[in-house]
């Protein structure tokens, strides 16, 4: 077995024949991220109605449904009516604290089954169980860290109590965010990563990040282009007012 | 035409290729439209040029670091808790991965798209050793049911009809379906929804790699990447170690270009980031992950004449350019990689003589370095590579003979005179109308398929020479 050593050792001697090439560089990063995130949340304090009108527009682009509620306090009836509108009765949410909003003590009352995620560190046996119930459920609930204008994408990071299928197994998914979560280019998202990884004890406890841009699709039939193959076939984003 | 054993196998392959109405049509329909989704989504997208200078340059600046950010990647990914492999071949990478599954008693695996793994034949691997491979992407899964290979780098199956997948999935699946493509999505969607919740291993490639994260990124439309990465217990990513990028703020370069060339996207429906295994306090996602770092044949070019091929982003965007890929589609290539950045990668993975054909099946007319991303200079590699196998003596000897010939004629005025005088004489029987449309022996090859202009009656220095005359 080659180890280590040996690969990079064989790369280096290729390395060293090299002649002649072209003098070039990689991008500059920021070289204090939290401050350059700092900055782009100021500018985008000011920016955001015009983010949220592109995001919008590429979100519908791409087969998205936009909703806007005034607050927190309609997001459960909303989420209500998504659902009753697909006669799904199961509902998998983000925990209540990433959510920002308890749809199980909203819905569970209507005849909804509603799941959240749980902020605490799972259990023995809890895993299998919370797998049961994703693989089940028909409307999954989500927040989500950033929304881009540029192509109307949805960008959701994964840790506690906020699992990463809620927004892949169930056909629909609703993603709530609200203005301090818009941007306006990918090369802010690359500032956002930067920061985040530069300090992974903030909200990043998870391993996987998710840049959502419409419903999973295919065209591989004929170039036929088809929604919902492995993922949703509908996603909802739910853009809540004054948060 | 006869059959000669000059490029036989490809000219075979080829032939097949064009005498196949459907393919032929198919071929029409699907590059045309991606070369006009493509066409579209740079057209309001003003940076798109200065995107993809940026992209060349990060691409070249991380080769001639390779081995730092290589180190910085396994670091990280250690750091996370993840293990990383290094394959120095094909076959070791391929080791690894069997050693995996016999060690943690592995019965299935889910794929998602990766032709690293197309690479090195990783499903007949698998299958040898009782282990369950199923592709997961929709065309990769309608080719494993037809025991076929991919035709295509994005889309591996439109030289399929709906009709003939309705029939596949009938006999394969059970049943009797519709050939319509929302039908059969579902089919499949049914099918491999139980594969992903039942497989104990997830294997996928990576269309890039962040060094100062530990990330790997996988850019999907389907979502079976996500499932892939997500379900199984173990996650193993396959990559070509050329994949690295140093940043996040790299990434982003790339994300803006990759599905905007391969799709008309302005970015595919998923892009996931994975760092590691499954983090502390997460309800999902695997106990291991694996990231082989393979090398197999990828170093020698670091300093060798394919080592702009070593930028490729595999985005497909040179094979629906280009004149003979859209003619003869991916299988007449006859390797994993097909289309013109294909003969480069088969001559870097399988060594020049692999390609000793292949390297001439192209019109060399600039239109894959074109529309490449990353602005890989493909024209001038392939006429590389074919000097390099004159001059290795791989090409074959009449070639070697014929060219020989015209060269040393072309050096001396003289003799060049002397053999225009020869072919004037020598074409009498066979021109008209200064055309030569039917000539004997291995001339021949050539106008079966198209006319030769006739030998002109003076040459231009002749013709100069009256003319300057008082």
């Amino acid at each position: 077995m080659t180890t280590r050593a040996a690969f990079l050792e064989d790369i280096r001697r290729e390395m060293a024949k090299t002649r002649g090439l072209f003098e070039a560089s990689t991008s500059p990063r920021p070289a204090a991220p939290q401050e350059a995130a700092e900055a782009v949340r100021r500018q985008m304090l000011e920016r955001w109605p015009q983010a949220l009108e592109r995001f919008r527009e590429e979100f519908e682009r791409v087969a998205g449904v936009f909703h806007r509620v005034p607050s927190l306090e309609a997001v459960p009836a909303l989420i209500g009516e998504i659902a009753r509108a697909r006669q799904a009765r199961r509902i998998l949410s983000w925990s209540p604290e990433a959510l920002g909003v308890d749809l199980g003590a909203r819905l569970g009352g209507e005849g909804f089954v509603v799941t959240s995620a749980q902020d605490a560190d799972p259990r023995e046996g809890e895993r299998g169980r919370h797998r049961e119930e994703a693989a089940a459920a028909e409307i999954g609930v989500t927040g989500a860290d950033w929304a881009l204008g540029e192509t109307g994408t949805l960008i959701l990071v994964s840790g506690r109590g906020r699992p990463r299928s809620t927004s892949l197994l169930p056909a629909t998914h609703v993603a709530v965010f609200g203005a301090p979560q818009l941007l306006e280019s990918l090369e802010q998202v690359g500032i956002m990563l930067e920061a985040l990884h530069a300090d992974p004890s903030g909200t990043m406890s998870g391993a996987v990040i998710n840049f959502i841009t419409g419903p999973s699709r295919t065209a591989d039939i004929e170039l036929t282009l088809t929604r919902g193959v492995h993922g949703p076939k509908d996603v909802h984003a739910v853009f809540v007012e004054g948060r | 035409m006869s059959e000669t054993s000059l490029g036989a196998p490809f000219a075979a392959r080829a032939r097949g290729a064009l005498k196949d109405a459907y393919l032929q049509e198919a071929l029409g329909i699907a590059t045309t439209k991606f070369i006009g989704l493509r066409r579209e989504s740079f057209e309001d997208f003003p940076q798109g040029d200065a995107l993809r200078d940026r992209a060349r340059a990060i691409k070249e600046a991380t080769l001639q670091q390779l081995d730092r950010h290589l180190e910085r990647l396994a670091d990280n990914i250690e750091r996370l808790g993840g293990r990383v492999h290094w394959a120095a071949t094909g076959d070791e990478a391929r080791d690894i991965i069997l050693r995996l599954c016999r060690d943690k008693g592995v019965r299935m695996a889910v794929k998602s798209k990766s032709m690293a793994t197309e690479e090195i034949e990783l499903n007949e691997a698998l299958e040898h050793a009782g282990v369950k491979p199923v592709e997961t992407d929709l065309g990769e899964y309608i080719i494993q049911l037809a025991h076929e290979k991919p035709s295509h780098i994005i889309a591996p199956a439109i030289h399929k009809t709906k009709g003939q997948v309705a029939d596949l999935f009938s006999k394969e699946l059970g049943g009797r379906f519709e050939a319509d493509p929302e039908v059969l999505t579902k089919v499949a969607r049914a099918e491999l929804r139980q594969k992903f919740l039942e497989a104990d291993m997830g294997i996928t490639g990576a269309n890039f790699a962040v060094a100062e994260t530990g990330t790997v990124v996988l850019v999907t439309n389907e979502g079976n990447g996500r499932m892939v990465t997500s379900l199984p217990r173990i996650h193993v990513a396959v990559m070509g170690m050329e994949k690295v990028i140093p940043s996040m703020t790299d990434l982003m370069v790339f994300l803006a270009i990759l599905a905007r060339s391969a799709t008309g996207q302005k970015l595919s429906s998923y892009t996931t980031l994975v760092r590691g295994p499954r983090q502390p306090g997460e309800m999902e996602g695997p106990e291991e992950f694996h990231l082989i770092l393979m090398d197999n044949g990828r170093t020698r070019q670091i300093a060798g004449t394919l080592r702009e091929a070593l930028y490729c982003l595999r985005c497909g965007a040179c094979l629906n350019v280009c004149p003979v890929y859209r003619q003869i589609g991916g299988h007449a290539y006859g390797h994993t990689y097909p289309g013109p950045i294909g003969i480069l990668l088969t001559a870097m993975l399988k060594g020049a003589p692999s390609v000793k054909e292949l390297a001439h099946a192209s019109s060399l007319c600039g239109a894959c370095k074109d529309v490449c991303p990353v602005r890989i200079d493909i024209p001038r590699m392939l006429v590389e590579l074919r000097e390099h196998l004159d001059t290795e003596k791989i090409a074959p000897w009449t070639e070697r003979l014929l060219f020989g010939m015209a060269r040393r004629m072309m050096m001396r005025p003289s003799w060049f005179r002397g053999g225009a005088s020869v072919a004037r004489l020598a074409q009498k029987p066979f021109a008209r109308d200064g055309r030569l449309r039917a000539l004997p022996l291995f001339f021949g090859k050539w106008t079966a398929t198209r006319d030769l202009p006739a030998v002109a009656e003076k040459t231009f220095s002749e013709w100069w020479q009256e003319l300057r005359r008082p």
